[in-house]
């Protein structure tokens, strides 16, 4: 029987609202985080929802939900402990401006060495950076199978069966014997909303705050910009013979479709 | 009618017969009531007076049975008259079993001169209903009810039996008709209570205590600082009916008229008012013993309803139908269980204060800002600050412009957060604690708010006042705009518009019981005005309400159901007094409208009468 | 060498965006005066060397191993690490496809080794090398450099150079042999398989062709849907169209239904009303038809022609069969 205290770690992430503002430094290479609006990243909610549902369906388990990043985000674990999270960690570090996944990584790897999860779930990529690494390189670090965006996943006897996504409409299911980081992708279940007992049950669960010294990245931003939309429209005329052969043209050449 | 003798078997019979009916009669009711008396908050007193004339109209008069359906109202009411008119003879009638007659023979017999006619009156009412309901079975109805058939059955031989009773008749075959007549009386009253003729006696009393704010939702104390005991409690209580609740679910007749004028049900969702939101808690009601059932409500018939109070309006038993409110609350507050696109909505209402998660409104930028010198405070609402459509916005801008024309002075409030009635409305009873308390904060040097939108308007005032004290007064905008021209502060002259008709929002018309305003407005800004059908409190909702604005996959078309009846009326141009109207015509109307017809104008109360204005020359 | 192109097999050829990422390759090679190499691996490497073989890649390094003839995270990520071990390049380009977001971060963590993803350009000044890449929901563009030494690993766009430009040549193929033991591979695959179109998934296609009222009425749908295959994309709509019952909900785009941002959005007879575009003003080229000129889907398109769709619609699938 496959009862055993399942541990489960899932990142969350606060990233900036798909609404909210980003005005960039003067120095522009981050962009000013005191104006911007932070919510959890997407597919992080879809990773705890799957942890949730996974701890329900064992009757043992633990959920813990980690995040790197500064005082702000705190909200983001007490949002996961809100809908069910056993406790969090909070891993406090100034952010802007840190891009690199292996140094993110090597910050949990750091702190989970003594926690032996058996499973990591990490969100198929943030929202703001779009690295879309840290769980596998996490999973790498501790010596963990790994796969990415799930779409399903299946525990039990020591493994974790996972549904990839492939391109094109295309899905493989892996198996990976415990324990496993996987990255999971959006739309694979329907996230809960916090209960009321939840939001008030969150306040006395456990946040354990860590702050690492800072390491070197390997790679880093030069600077942000607005894209230069030199969104001049195109004006197509003519006969319709015409304006036909001018889009198959633009189709063909422009826009790289045909 | 002769001095028949009844032998003192007989009268051990009736003795009994009569004790023991109305003891099964009295339990049933008793068992009942035992229940409504376990239900949350008191039933209420007051305004006794309205209550009491509200009593003579609906039930004496039959305001609501007739009103929707007439001809089936009209032979109900012949019966129900009948049954008036036959109390005294009735109790005469048991009372000569027992040997001591309550009429003297002439008198009896004088009765019959009016009783026999208004017998056949009732037969004719009988038999019409019963042909409707087992011959032509409309829908609402529901199933064939063998329950019906009886009463039918009962009625028809107990009119019979008065009238048989009349003529000159043997001993022997009076007494027979006697018994027939009693046994029928004495099944009678062992059906009512056990079915929905139970209404017979509740309708009345239900009818006396119905609350007169709509909608009636019960406020949902959160304090998230108190301790987990009061959580417990709070929580508890979202699954208890109030006494008023549970007494409509007793008096419901099960006629459907709820199902005819719900806008989910007629654009083919699941929804069924009757059924889901009152006769599906009758059982558990009476299983348990207790009122906390309102967790058995079907969930997803709950997220379909618009909120609009339209079955409310039309029930002729004094029914608040809608549940809605109930069923959302426990899914969100307790399961945690909310449709993805509401979540997203949720966050951004706790998140940056309004439905969009937007940092700024243009529009509110160009607005003068709120002080207390001025006379109003404009309330935009999120709908007209973060332009969810754009063309909305000229809307607001001809609202100042009659305000400034006027003279009036206003002022945007610069921290405006979202009244909160979607959260309200979605079960989200949290955030709305959160907008509620913020605005309300803003609002503390206020003294009279207007604004465009029905539903913020509601909640400011009415939702608000749930809660605590509010300290200001809300105004619709076609209230004020009404207002100026009859003050003759501002002049409006009737303009050419081609046939102009209005939609009446549902959360103004019915819960703002506001139908004479807009009109006012609009008839004086054109010359040539009709209405709609279903108009004024009976209004059928665009569909936009209960934020079913923000719903993703509508399963049905509750949206497209005003939309279709507008094109049908032939209208050219469409008014409406509410944002959410304004952007479901705007969706609506142009994939309805048939090719070559040219595409109805969709405006609000504000752009007809800015349109119309005759400038004041200044003094 | 000092580029080594990783190539991805799709079905026995090198995979679309494998040829991408030699184009880019090519590009900083002949920026930075860098040699190339090719690395063909996997159940098919015999056809892909001989693919890779006809193009200018320098060389062609192929691995042949039992253990990787079905794809495995571990596999690939452990044979892609000991080539680089083995020939010591300056930079690593794969073509970011699902494959390699699997796989490649294992890469970056046993080197210990930047992996700067999804880049849709590279620009080299004074020999060094600067990645663009999108962040925050597409919204900012980011100019990415690596730090401290090489390898650095290097994953392009979709599309961010096109397979057309890919040199032919002639490149020599050399045998590569990796360690692999069986207990390395920690994981079991199935076989991939296709799921039933239930649901449109309008968000994963490339071309979408979208039509709005303008469509005129039910009966022309097929019209647009003719167009749609013609073009490999996927039909949808704006709203009115599903709420006339001219379409199911499923292919409705727009604040109450799906939201998109394919390669090509081409909008026929939509209006551009703010519910509809704020699904798909993502997209990377906008091109609306529509017979008003005043339509506000043009303030959005990237290219616009004022017409009528149901005239152009017909001679545009022609002109494109």
């Amino acid at each position: 029987m496959g009862f055993y205290t399942m541990k489960i770690a899932v990142l969350v992430k606060q990233v900036p609202g798909t609404e909210s503002p980003l005005p960039i430094q003067s120095n522009q290479n981050w962009v000013d985080e005191g104006a911007v609006a932070y919510v959890m990243n997407e597919s992080d909610n879809y990773a705890l929802e799957e942890a949730l549902q996974i701890r329900e369906a064992n009757d043992e388990g633990e959920v813990v939900a980690v995040s790197l990043g500064p005082d702000r985000s705190q909200k983001v674990i007490r949002e996961a402990l809100a809908k069910g999270a056993d406790r969090g960690i909070h891993i406090q570090l100034d952010t802007a401006g840190m891009i690199d996944p292996l140094v993110t990584a090597s910050y949990f790897a750091d702190t989970f060495k003594d926690e032996n999860f058996d499973l990591i779930f990490t969100g198929l990529q943030s929202d703001d950076l779009g690295m879309g690494q840290t769980g596998i390189i996490l999973g790498e670090l501790l010596g963990m199978s790994t796969a990415s965006m799930a779409m399903a996943t299946e525990v039990g006897g020591g493994k974790i069966k996972v549904k990839r996504e492939l391109e094109a409409g295309w899905f493989q299911w892996v198996s990976l014997s415990l324990p496993a980081s996987v990255s999971i992708q959006s739309g694979l279940n329907v996230p809960r909303y916090p209960s009321l007992k939840g939001i008030m049950g969150a306040k006395k669960k456990e946040i354990k705050v860590v702050t690492p010294s800072v390491a070197n990245q390997s790679q880093s931003v030069e600077k942000v910009y607005v894209p230069q939309s030199d969104k001049q429209t195109v004006m197509i005329e003519g006969s319709v013979e015409q304006i036909v052969g001018k889009l198959v043209e633009t189709f063909r050449n422009e826009i790289k479709v045909l | 009618m002769p001095d028949f003798q009844f032998s003192n078997i007989e009268k051990i019979i009736l003795t009994l017969g009569t004790i023991g009916c109305l003891g099964s009669f009295g339990y049933e009711v008793w068992r009942r009531f035992k229940i409504v008396l376990k239900g949350r908050e008191s039933l209420p007193f007051d305004r006794l007076g309205v209550r009491c004339w509200r009593v003579i109209r609906e039930v004496l008069f039959h305001e609501k049975v007739m009103g929707g359906r007439f001809w089936p109202g009209l032979m109900h009411g012949l019966v129900f008259w009948g049954f008036l008119v036959f109390g005294l003879i009735t109790i005469d009638h048991f009372a000569t079993g027992f040997g001591v007659p309550l009429l003297s023979e002439s008198l009896h017999h004088a009765y019959s001169y009016f009783g026999i006619p208004f017998a056949i009156l009732v037969l004719i009412g009988i038999i019409a209903l019963a042909y409707r309901r087992f011959m032509i079975r409309p829908a609402p109805l529901g199933k064939t009810s063998p329950t019906s058939g009886f009463v039918a059955l009962f009625i028809a031989v107990l009119m019979l039996t008065y009238i048989y009773g009349e003529f000159d008749l043997s001993p022997m075959v009076w007494k027979i008709n006697w018994w027939l007549h009693t046994s029928v009386i004495l099944a009678f009253l062992w059906l009512v209570p056990r079915s929905k003729h139970l209404h017979l006696v509740l309708a009345p009393v239900n009818i006396f205590f119905r609350p007169f704010e709509q909608p009636y939702h019960t406020a949902v104390n959160i304090d998230l600082e108190g301790s987990e005991d009061e959580l417990d409690s709070t929580l508890v209580d979202l699954t208890r009916m109030t006494k008023n609740q549970v007494l409509d679910v007793f008096s419901c007749v099960e006629c459907g008229r709820c199902i005819d004028v719900c806008p989910a049900n007629r654009g083919g969702g699941i929804l069924d008012p009757k059924n889901h939101f009152i006769l599906d808690l009758r059982q558990p009601l009476l299983d348990q013993g207790n009122v906390d059932v309102l967790g058995t409500i079907n969930v997803e018939a709950g997220w379909e309803c618009t909120t609009c109070q339209a079955c409310t309006e039309v029930c002729p038993v004094g029914n608040y139908v809608e549940k809605s409110d109930e069923i959302r609350r426990l899914e969100v507050l307790v399961e945690g269980k909310v449709p993805q696109e509401y979540q997203k909505l949720f966050m951004n209402l706790q998140e940056s204060g309004n439905t969009e998660g937007h940092a700024s409104s243009p529009l509110a930028d160009r607005l003068p800002s709120y002080t207390p010198d001025m006379e109003y405070v404009l309330w935009l609402g999120c709908f007209a600050r973060y332009g969810l459509d754009p063309n909305f916005t000229k809307s607001v801008e001809n609202f100042t412009k009659i305000l400034e024309v006027a003279g009036v002075s206003y002022g945007v409030l610069e921290n405006e957060h979202c009244s909160g009635d979607p959260a309200n409305r979605l079960g989200d009873k949290l955030t709305y604690t959160m907008l509620r308390e913020h605005n309300m904060e803003q609002l503390a040097h206020a003294k009279k708010v207007v604004t465009l939108c029905p539903h913020c308007a509601l909640n400011l005032e009415k939702e608000y006042g749930k809660y605590a004290e509010v300290t200001y007064r809300v105004f619709h905008h076609t209230q004020v705009i009404e207002q100026l021209i009859t003050e003759g502060r501002i002049k409006v002259k009737k303009g050419s518009e081609g046939k102009v008709t209005y939609h009446d929002p549902c959360n103004l018309s019915r819960m703002l019981d506001e139908v004479d305003a807009p009109r006012t407005a609009i008839q004086a800004s054109v010359d040539d005005f009709f209405e709609l059908e279903e108009s004024g409190r009976n209004t059928l909702c665009c569909g936009a309400g209960g934020g079913l604005w923000w719903k993703k996959e509508t399963k049905g078309r509750t949206h497209l159901v005003r939309a279709e009846q507008v094109v049908a009326s032939g209208a050219d141009t469409v008014v409406t007094g509410c944002n959410f109207c304004f952007g479901m015509m705007n969706q609506g109307l142009k994939p309805l409208t048939p090719e070559g017809q040219t595409e109805i104008q969709v405006k609000d109360v504000a752009d007809i009468v800015a349109e119309n204005l005759v400038k004041i020359p200044s003094v | 060498m000092d580029i080594l192109i990783v190539l991805e097999d799709s079905n026995g050829k090198i995979h679309r965006m494998g040829l991408e990422s030699i184009v880019g390759a090519q590009k900083m090679a002949g920026e930075l005066g860098l040699s190339i190499g090719a690395l063909v691996m996997g159940a098919n490497v015999d056809l892909l060397a001989e693919e890779a073989s006809g193009l200018n890649v320098g060389e062609v390094l192929k691995v042949e191993n039992e253990l990787l003839s079905t794809y495995s995270a571990d596999g690939y990520a452990e044979t892609v690490k000991q080539v680089i071990e083995q020939e010591n390049p300056t930079y690593v380009i794969f073509g970011h496809t699902y494959q390699v977001r699997d796989y490649a971060p294992k890469v970056s963590a046993k080197l210990m080794k930047p992996f700067i993803v999804d880049n849709v350009s590279v620009t080299t000044n004074g020999g060094n090398s600067v990645f663009t890449k999108l962040m925050f929901n597409g919204k900012l563009f980011s100019d990415v450099t690596p730090t401290g030494d090489g390898p650095y690993l290097i994953s392009f766009q979709s599309a961010a150079f096109s397979s057309e430009k890919a040199d032919v040549g002639s490149a020599p193929v050399r045998d590569c042999t990796v360690n692999l033991d069986v207990s390395m591979i920690r994981t079991e695959s199935e076989e991939p398989f296709q799921e039933e179109a239930g649901g449109i998934d309008l968000t994963s296609a490339d071309i979408i062709v979208s039509v709005g009222r303008g469509i005129g009425k039910e009966g022309n749908i097929p019209l647009a849907k003719e167009l749609a295959q013609a073009l490999g994309g996927e039909l949808a709509s704006s709203r009115p169209v599903v709420d006339a019952g001219w379409l199911p909900a499923a292919h409705q785009i727009g604040s109450s239904g799906q939201s998109v941002s394919p390669k090509m959005y081409l909008a026929l007879g939509i209006s551009g009303a703010i519910q509809h575009v704020v699904g798909m003003k993502g997209s990377k080229n906008i091109v609306a038809i529509n017979k008003d000129p005043e339509a506000p889907i043009f303030e959005i398109a990237d290219y616009g022609v004022v017409g009528d769709v149901l005239e152009i619609i017909p001679k545009l699938t022609e002109a494109i069969q």
